[in-house]
């Protein structure tokens, strides 16, 4: 058994730091989702927005560079999360589907412009000073970045469960989520909830962009790669929930990562079958938050 | 319920127009535009030859796409637009990705614009799906990427050439090479689609029937895999001397990177198919591709005169330095060219003949080489990156000789 362990440390530690980066990329689309019933399509292509910002700042190796990219990507998707809220306010009442097929041209949109700015070919990113070289982790080298990220999605997880659950911001999200016209006739504007919501969402979703650069990269085609790999999340932790995005999250990471190390035959169905499982001993997820009536 | 209707109409009339006006085109295209074509070509030897140049100009080929296109342009340019007594009128196509947006795309410069012969085409499944349509249209078609086996094999036809390579005529280069120099158990790992199977089969034949022996493989999800580390670690574990892998775009940066983050770089030599650290993707991986040996046809290294005057009218012309892509199509329209001087016809069948007769093709960037059963028989080069003064390049180390396909 410890010998397992053993052989199989390193994976279970990238499992964990994949879990890490998925929370991040996909609490944004699950609160979204979940709390203001807008199923964002163009959360793959925010992502990607993030990870061509790295490209741009990012020249060489420099924190300078780094926290640039973060800053701006969350200026960024905060404007596109609010452009997004705008946008899918004549389609409020209308199915859901119409909504998801607007984000879903407004994602093919910006990806033909990424696709102008940056062409086509696929770029590489350095991880900041100090985190570009490998630890020794029980005698075989590893990123000291996806260290990092492992600490940066535990931290962002516990800021936005205390935001959601205990402020009294987080306390109008969930009561115009709950009773949208009781909130309005409280003299509050659920169109700004809306707004503030999918600008978080939004910028959570450019954000992780720039912290995955220096894993993934950046090339045409990572949004939809990226985009499927939240929905799984979602899927399997159950929507508008932040527990369920990062339980969701390290499930995917551990699957990827030790389950492919694991049954490397299998690495195509492996993903899937998790998903076909959850779903069918539990259809809602595992963790299925409050659902906006509709 | 009412918004359903008015749009299944709109796209039933789409598309009764769109067969209607294919038909016709059809018609134009196969009796009409044939024959005058035909005519021009042969009553006085001049005349217009009309090439459709199919490549990628959206999705994740695009770069190949351009690099064939300005390999094109620059014979072209060199040559005044002329391939023997003929003006060259090149019609560009969209391939797009795969057979989806890539057959179509033949189909129309088949019919509507009824050219005299196509040159291109990145996707293998591509020039698979092609292959009946252009022996029908009796139009020569010359593959400058596509390296499935069967295309100029199984699904071999009198009109399809190729001046590319084989998947696994490059592979078995290196499974050959390794065995000589007896490195041990090798690693072998490759996309799992049609490709990274050949390039898998190609390497283990011939580095088993050189005494070699394998570590293990894996065959990774094509185009969904952005982590390398579960397979990493399993080739950690297997006790391999060196790992032998095919990867190109996005995969190939993610996986030279990785091999270098999780530290096998140093223990574990990583060989492979010279698409792994060829374009773009060489400057992506920066420094950890650093001491990767690879096999291909073509480096902007090899020493010979037509390389050297071929990769400064390159640069001169496009600020960058050729890939194997623009090589491939380069050399597709210098044997078009010497097929249209022999032949002095467009006809399909003049063509071809045309290109059976042509021996060695002596003025190649890539080093004399003919072709054989319509593939070509190149030597095939062992390189490997350094970096010259910040710049990344694919040295030659070695001439490995002259592989067929296998």
């Amino acid at each position: 058994m410890l010998g397992w362990f053993d052989a199989n440390l390193v994976s279970i530690l990238n499992g964990f730091a994949i879990g890490s980066l998925l929370f991040i990329l996909a609490v944004g689309l699950s609160i979204v989702f979940g709390m203001m019933d807008v199923l964002n399509l163009a959360h793959g292509a925010f992502f990607l927005i993030g990870s061509y910002l790295a490209v741009t700042f990012v020249a060489g190796e420099s924190w300078g560079g780094f926290l640039t990219a973060l800053g701006v990507a969350a200026l960024i998707g905060l404007l596109a999360g609010g452009a997004l809220s705008g946008l899918t306010e004549p389609l409020a009442r209308r199915p859901i589907l119409d909504q998801a097929l607007l984000t879903l041209g407004i994602s093919l949109i910006v990806a033909e412009v990424l696709s102008i700015i940056y062409g086509n070919d696929v770029f590489s990113v350095p991880p900041p000073p100090g985190l570009a070289e490998s630890i020794d982790v029980a005698g075989r080298a590893y990123p000291a970045y996806r260290l990092m990220l492992i600490a940066v999605g535990l931290v962002l997880a516990l800021v936005v469960w205390l935001v959601v659950e205990k402020t009294s911001i987080g306390a109008l999200v969930r009561a115009s989520v709950a009773d949208r016209e009781m909130v309005s006739a409280m003299g509050v504007d659920n169109r700004k909830v809306k707004f503030a919501v999918l600008g978080v969402g939004s910028l959570l979703a450019t954000v992780a962009g720039v912290l995955a650069a220096p894993v993934y990269g950046a090339r045409p085609g990572l949004d939809e790669t990226i985009l499927l790999l939240a929905l799984v999340v979602i899927v399997i932790g159950g929507r508008g929930s932040v527990r369920g995005a990062l339980v969701g999250a390290l499930v995917i990471g551990q699957v990827e990562s030790l389950g492919r190390a694991l049954v490397p035959d299998l690495a195509s169905f492996i993903l899937f079958g998790t998903l076909a499982l959850v779903l069918i001993v539990r259809p809602r997820g595992l963790f299925a938050g409050k659902v906006a009536h509709s | 319920m009412t918004p359903p209707v008015p749009i299944r109409r709109r796209v039933i009339t789409l598309f009764g127009a769109g067969s209607m006006a294919l038909t016709l085109a059809a018609c134009g295209g196969g009796s009409l535009g044939g024959e005058e074509g035909g005519a021009e070509g042969g009553g006085d030897g001049g005349g217009t030859v009309r090439v459709g140049l199919v490549i990628p100009q959206a999705g994740v080929y695009t770069p190949l796409g351009e690099d064939m296109q300005q390999g094109w342009d620059l014979w072209l340019d060199q040559n005044d637009g002329m391939m023997g007594d003929f003006d060259v009128e090149t019609v560009i196509a969209d391939e797009g990705e795969g057979p989806d947006t890539g057959v179509p795309a033949v189909q129309r410069l088949l019919t509507e614009d009824s050219v005299d012969a196509l040159v291109g085409i990145v996707n293998s499944a591509t020039a698979l799906g092609v292959a009946e349509q252009v022996t029908e249209a009796e139009v020569p078609l010359i593959v400058a990427n596509a390296g499935a086996e069967a295309i100029t094999k199984d699904a071999a036809s009198p009109y399809v050439w190729r001046s590319s390579f084989t998947n696994a005529q490059i592979a078995a280069a290196m499974g050959t090479h390794l065995a000589e120099e007896g490195i041990g158990p090798v690693y072998v790992m490759a996309p799992d689609y049609a490709a990274g199977q050949e390039v898998v089969a190609g390497f283990t034949e011939a580095y088993e029937a050189g005494g070699g022996t394998i570590a293990g493989q894996a065959l990774t999800p094509f185009g969904t895999t952005q982590d390398f580390q579960p397979f990493l670690s399993g080739v950690q574990s297997s006790g391999a001397a060196a790992t032998f892998v095919f990867y190109a775009g996005g995969e190939a940066v993610s996986y030279v990177q990785q091999y270098d983050e999780f530290g096998l770089k140093d223990s574990i030599p990583l060989y492979g198919s010279g698409f792994l650290t060829e374009g773009s993707v060489l400057d992506a991986q920066g420094e950890s591709a650093v001491g990767v040996r690879t096999t291909l046809h073509y480096s902007t290294e090899i020493d010979n005169e037509a390389n050297a005057e071929f990769v400064e009218a390159y640069q001169a012309a496009y600020d960058e330095l050729p890939t194997t892509y623009a090589v491939q199509a380069y050399d597709a329209a210098n044997v078009l060219g010497r097929a249209l001087a022999e032949a002095g016809d467009v006809s399909g069948s003049a063509i071809t003949e045309a290109l059976d007769g042509l021996g060695e093709i002596d003025d190649s960037p890539r080093g004399p080489w003919s072709f054989t059963n319509q593939t070509p028989e190149q030597s095939i080069y062992l390189r490997e990156v350094a970096d010259e003064g910040g710049t990344l390049l694919n040295t030659v180390v070695e001439d490995l000789g002259v592989q067929p396909q296998p």
